[in-house]
């Protein structure tokens, strides 16, 4: 009995996934046919330009900056255990650019600018503001949704290369101050074992995150239903949407292009 | 200039006050368990398993899905770059599972549970502050913290715990077959546990209960400052999971250099 | 003589539950049309229609000589600057002032420039004796204040109908009679069609040309505000005179 009801829980979840899912591929369409011809409302996508960086420049920071200092923590003592303290840059700039920093800051800048997106959006509609842009004859998607996500996939990007350096910064003083390692061994290990691609590969990352999480939340902003608590659940799936597209697509991507 | 420093001050002020508020929340927590564990078949038992249920069961999927495939790219990642400058993927399973102990797996679940979780506390308590139930609540006598905020907490820490371990099985798991398929690593090499010391499973342990109790009383304090209707939840669920994210990797931080600290560097 | 706006044996459900059924109405140019009836009804859902923010589903919409309910989305911008509506809630951006509000149609249809919609914005919030407001957030104002601000964004374009869903509901007593003339202005100095939906007395009486009184889904009476008054049918009598027991079916009450 326990087992019908726990089926049928996963049978309605997996509709709804499916349903999310599909509804998050219409808005990408609706986004893209709206890029041509690129009619953008200039105002609102400088606004939210510099409404997202704001709000998102200094916790990401700190963010990339706590994942360095982790990465060095884990690998320079090990590093430093075998002498090759050489390695200790490569070892933790490696995980950071490629993986720990784009993914943190991807998941930071969800949390941050994603889900504040949402809660934006999913209150101008639970207030009828999105009919009321209808009324005038203005389309929602052209005037609202593509300026915020353009506006998110710049950012993220911005972000993510700014705080791929953070990050660097992070794991070096700490491998100085906690594990010794002196600057110049750290500058070189980095220039000599890191390579452009290492970076770019984070920063291509970066650009796929920011459509995932800027897609999901401006859907799940603008399709919500019921009042405040509406707009409460609406986040929620924003946020966990976004996460789980990003472990997808990092996971594609980290096959895709090596 | 003194304007940029007025608002500084003013910020770091207002910072000082949630601080002490935050730290109010979860004094007001642990004294809510104490007092349901005084008093004789502590009432909220129920609320405690529905916590439970909705914690774990709602998560599984997702963390099984999200730490699996981070399983699977960080080995890729690794056999990658080892492939590069050793060729040597003799260590890659041990250092991985020592990874995954110490760090990896009680973090990144908390990461992702602190997304989750931390959003959904943070909703439902937020639409109920808007809604004006909690203001109902403490006028028929019943503490908000106690009733609200002490059963998701220790629901927190019980499945945060678990799931951890799930995850840390699963990406372990994930990351074995990546480097069986992709590298030819043999999996008896890989599944090695002789790198795996006490201390790491301390800090597995230490941080995941961490991350359970911090995630609760973070989205639960967001949620009780929610103020004004939608706008206002919406402004509750996004703080609750910056914070919440923020506090994991604040933590886990603080304790992986406590524990540096302490074995001398020998990680 | 074709009526101006016609609803034509409209039918609209939500999740299997009716709520019009075969409803019919002719609006003519220029007059004030007030939908009356207890809430639930469906008075804001009829007006929804006509600008395409709900589908029929079944019967036939026309307005001006043309059948609007078979149009698709994209092809609504024409009919939307032609009828503007005016919500409830007000519905304004709250991230823009209320010059910006009004600019916005504005800027987006008449390819103004920002500056010079916003001129044109002030003089439109004149008109409404909002102009001191202007660079005001609608967080900031009352009600009222909203309410004609909005009016003011809906004008912007010059509509030939205003469709006005519950305009007095939630103002106080004052603010309410100043929503009143300005639609009853509208109609007579602009020759603007009006479709107010309400359930305010004074309102009725004060400014409707015609009263249509919409009754489990069908609209069971439609006269004159002093016809309806005088109307013999039970039913119209308790809800003019606000009964709470009477013949009426409330359903869900």
């Amino acid at each position: 009995m326990i087992g019908e009801r726990f089926i049928t829980s996963i049978g309605a979840g997996a509709v709804r996934v499916t349903q999310e899912v599909g509804g998050i591929f219409v808005l990408t369409g609706q986004v893209l046919r709206a890029l041509v011809p690129p009619r953008i409302d200039g105002r609102e996508l400088v606004k939210n330009l510099y409404k997202m960086g704001n709000k998102s420049v200094p916790i990401v920071v700190l963010t990339a900056f706590f994942a360095g200092a982790l990465m060095m923590l884990q690998a320079g003592p090990f590093v430093k255990k075998f002498g090759a303290t050489a390695l200790a840059g490569w070892g933790a700039g490696y995980a950071v650019l490629r993986e720990i920093g784009p993914i943190l800051i991807a998941l930071m800048f969800s949390g941050r600018v994603g889900a504040n997106n949402t809660a934006e959006l999913s209150t101008m509609t639970v207030t009828e503001q999105l009919d009321g842009l209808r009324a005038l004859a203005i389309d929602p998607i052209r005037f609202l949704v593509v300026p915020r996500v353009i506006a998110m996939m710049v950012m993220l990007l911005a972000l993510t290369v700014i705080g791929d350096l953070v990050a660097l910064l992070g794991a070096s003083i700490i491998g100085k101050l906690m594990l010794g390692i002196d600057w110049s061994t750290l500058y070189h290990s980095f220039r000599d074992n890191l390579k452009p691609y290492d970076f770019l590969h984070g920063i291509y990352k970066s650009v796929a995150f920011g459509a995932a999480i800027a897609v999901s939340s401006c859907y799940f902003g603008v399709t919500v239903r019921g009042g405040a608590v509406g707009v409460g659940r609406a986040v929620n799936a924003a946020v966990v949407a976004a996460a789980v597209s990003i472990m997808l697509i990092d996971f594609f991507l980290t096959y895709l292009t090596g | 200039m003194t304007g940029f420093i007025t608002s500084l001050g003013s910020a770091a002020i207002s910072a000082y006050r949630a601080a002490i508020e935050l730290w109010l929340v979860y004094v007001g927590t642990i004294s809510g368990i104490v007092r349901g564990l005084q008093r004789k078949g502590a009432r909220n038992r129920g609320e405690v398993w529905r916590q439970l249920y909705s914690i774990g069961n709602r998560s599984l999927l997702f963390i099984v899905v999200t730490l699996g495939f981070i399983g699977m790219v960080m080995t890729y990642q690794a056999c990658l770059q080892l492939g590069r400058v050793t060729g040597d993927y003799s260590q890659v399973g041990s250092q991985f599972l020592r990874l995954i102990v110490s760090d990896f797996g009680p973090t990144l679940t908390g990461l992702m549970l602190a997304t989750r979780v931390g959003a959904g506390i943070a909703a439902e308590i937020g639409s109920m502050k808007v809604t004006e139930q909690i203001d109902a609540l403490r006028m028929s006598g019943v503490l908000p913290i106690d009733y609200l905020i002490v059963p998701r907490f220790v629901a927190s820490i019980v499945m945060t715990l678990m799931l951890s371990i799930l995850g840390g099985v699963v990406m372990w798991r994930a990351g074995g077959l990546t480097a069986e398929y992709s590298f030819n690593v043999n999996p008896n090499t890989f599944y090695d546990l002789s790198f795996v010391r006490f201390r790491h499973v301390a800090m597995f342990v230490v941080k995941a209960l961490a991350y359970g109790a911090a995630i609760p009383v973070v989205a639960g304090f967001c949620g009780l400052r929610a103020r004004g209707s939608s706008e206002g939840v919406g402004w509750a669920t996004t703080a609750a999971v910056i914070g919440s994210s923020f506090a994991v990797i604040v933590l886990d931080f603080i304790i992986s250099a406590s524990a540096l600290f302490l074995t001398g560097g020998d990680l | 003589m074709t009526a101006y706006i016609e609803f034509k044996g409209v039918t609209k459900a939500f999740s299997g539950k009716p709520v019009l059924r075969g409803m019919n109405l002719a609006v003519a140019k220029g007059e004030v049309m007030f939908i009356i009836g207890t809430s639930g009804v469906g008075k804001s859902v009829t007006i929804k229609h006509l600008i395409g923010l709900l589908r029929i589903d079944d019967g036939e919409i026309w307005f001006d000589g043309q059948r609007i309910d078979t149009l698709p989305e994209r092809a609504m911008a024409p009919l939307r600057k032609r009828i503007g509506m005016v919500f409830q809630s007000s519905t304004l951006f709250d991230s823009m002032t209320l010059a910006e509000n009004v600019a916005l149609p504005l800027r987006k249809h008449q390819r103004m420039s920002h500056a010079a919609a916003l001129a044109e914005a002030k003089q439109r919030l004149a008109q409404v004796q909002m102009d001191d407001y202007a660079d005001r957030y609608p967080a900031e104002l009352s009600d009222g204040m909203r309410k004609r601000a909005a009016i003011a964004r809906t004008l912007a374009l010059s509509p030939e109908v205003v469709l006005f869903d519950e305009p007095t509901t939630g103002l106080d007593p004052v603010s309410a009679r100043r929503v009143d003339r300005l639609i009853r202005e509208l109609a007579e100095k602009l020759g603007v069609t009006a479709i107010v939906v309400s359930h305010d007395p004074p309102s009725i009486f004060g400014v409707a040309d015609r009263v249509a009184f919409l009754y489990q889904g069908v609209v069971h009476a439609v006269a004159t505000p002093a016809e309806l008054k005088a109307s013999p049918d039970p039913v119209v009598q308790q809800f003019i005179t606000g009964q709470s027991s009477g013949p009426m079916e409330t359903p869900g009450f």
